[in-house]
Formats: structure tokens, sequence, C-alpha cells
């Protein structure tokens, strides 16, 4: 009588990550040559906003509120993680829209951008959640004019912007734990299902205009 | 201190159009999001020979 060993769930998890992402993907040294455009450039420039949002915002937890708004040093670190916020939103925005219209999603491709959307959206409130989390005046009148809008809508008693220990805590730790998890995920999903290639010319528009000639790459070997 | 380039010690300009309103600052991003869009679909990729596909 044969005996079946089942294999452990370590070497499942590990069978299947490799299967999904085996290193030649996960780690390309090449890319399609449809990606020589500046448009593909916007989502490792977000990423690497979020890479400085992430030191900066550390160092600043690290030092507390007396060194952000009394000295030299903290007041710098505390632009650059303003400015890089600022940038990750203006390379996140303009990813989106490259990616819109390429319809991103074709091909497979609907969780990479389920998982893009979703982190748009939650780093929205992570972002938000820094304004009322710097202890100072300018702090106390947006959580004082927020909260209405929270209670008017209904969920000022889950996201109280009066209270700044829940506040600052979303806004260290569980919104960013979240944003740098949804960015990881959307960052091997692209891994897995590769970047989207562009729309194909339509017949229409491959034809040349009547009387113009052939078209410089209609197969007669002339293209260069 | 340095003193800000510009004077932020004022409310903030907003441009009024019918329902339309929004302070300048954040018209000027969102315009310069759009230049910066329009750039990179059609300013040329460094390595990249025309229209070779």
């Amino acid at each position: 009588m044969s005996v079946v060993r089942r294999k452990s769930w370590t070497a499942r998890a590990r069978e299947r990550a490799v299967g999904a992402l085996p290193p030649e993907k996960l780690l390309p040294d090449s890319q399609p040559s449809y990606m020589s455009s500046w448009i593909y450039v916007f989502g490792v420039l977000t990423l690497t906003a979020l890479i400085v949002i992430i030191a900066s915002g550390s160092i600043l937890a690290l030092k507390g509120p007396g060194w952000w708004h009394f000295t030299g040093i903290g007041l710098f670190f505390n632009s650059i993680h303003m400015w890089s916020v600022e940038l990750f939103f203006f390379f996140m925005v303009i990813h989106l829209w490259g990616k819109y219209w390429m319809a991103a999603w074709r091909g497979g491709r609907a969780r990479v951008w389920i998982t893009g959307a979703v982190t748009f959206l939650v780093a929205v409130p992570c972002a938000l959640s820094g304004y009322v989390s710097q202890q100072n005046f300018d702090a106390q009148w947006i959580s004082t004019q927020a909260k209405d809008a929270m209670n008017a809508s209904g969920i000022g008693a889950f996201w109280n912007l009066m209270n700044f220990g829940q506040m600052y805590s979303y806004h260290v730790f569980l919104l960013p734990l979240a944003v740098v998890a949804l960015v990881i995920a959307h960052v091997l999903l692209v891994r897995k299902h590769g970047i989207v290639p562009p729309f194909e010319l339509s017949e229409a528009q491959a034809k040349p205009a009547s009387g113009a000639g052939p078209a410089p790459d209609s197969g007669s070997g002339g293209a260069s | 201190m340095m003193a800000a380039i510009f004077n932020l010690n004022h409310p903030a300009h907003t441009v009024h159009w019918h329902f339309f309103s929004m302070s300048v600052a954040n018209v000027v991003v969102i315009v310069v999001m759009l230049i910066v869009f329009v750039v990179a679909i059609l300013a040329p990729f460094p390595g990249h020979r025309g229209t070779e596909r």
C-alpha cells in the first residue's frame, strides 16, 4: 500500500509563489519596446516619492513635534515630508490618467487596475490625516472645520478629527500600512501580468490616405 | 529664518466661474499636471528611434 505524503503548507506556498512569479518575471532585465515613452515613468516616480514619504515620516515620528516645528533641520524634514506627498499625488494622478487612457485593465489586468485605484482612495485620507497631526494651530483649525463634514456624512463616530490620538495612529500606522501593502500587491500584479501594451492600430488608421503612396511600414522592408 | 518666496499671509485667491470655485494654487497644480501629461506623451524618449514598433 502506497503512502501519499502531503506537502507542508510552506512547500505549497513556495511552489505557488514561484509558479505565479518566477524570478525572471519578478526581476526582469528587459522590457517591451513600447515602454520607450515618458508616460511609463510615472509609476516608478510615484514609488520613489512614497519611499521618501516613508523615510522622512519615520524620522519625524522618531524626533517629535518640538523638533519638526522649532529646529532648522526639523523644519527641513517637515518640508521634505510635505513636498514628497505633493509629488506623490502629482505623479500618481498622471500615472492614473495614462493608465486610464490606455485601458490598463485589458488582458486580465483587472486586479492591477483595482489595487491601483484603491491605493489612490486610501492614500487620500492617509494624507489628510497628516494635516490634523501637525500639532499646531493649522491642525486645530482644519480639524474643527472638517469635523462637520465627517459628522454630516455619518462617519464622525468612527473617524473623529478632534481625537488627535486616533488621527495620529491612522496617519503614522494604519493608513500607511494599508497604502504600502496595496502598493506591494499592485507592483507584484504588474510583474505577474506585465505592462499593458498600447492599443493596436485599427485597419483604417494603418491604411495610408488615398493617393499618398505606400505607408513607410507597409511591408516593403523600407522601415528602419 | 528665511522668508517665503511668495507672501502667503493673506486668504487664498480663488477662481470663480458659475458653480466652479477653486483656489488659484490648486488650479495651477492641475494645469501643470495636464501640461506634464501631454509632454510625457509627446516628448521623445532617449534612446528610442522614431516610430519603430
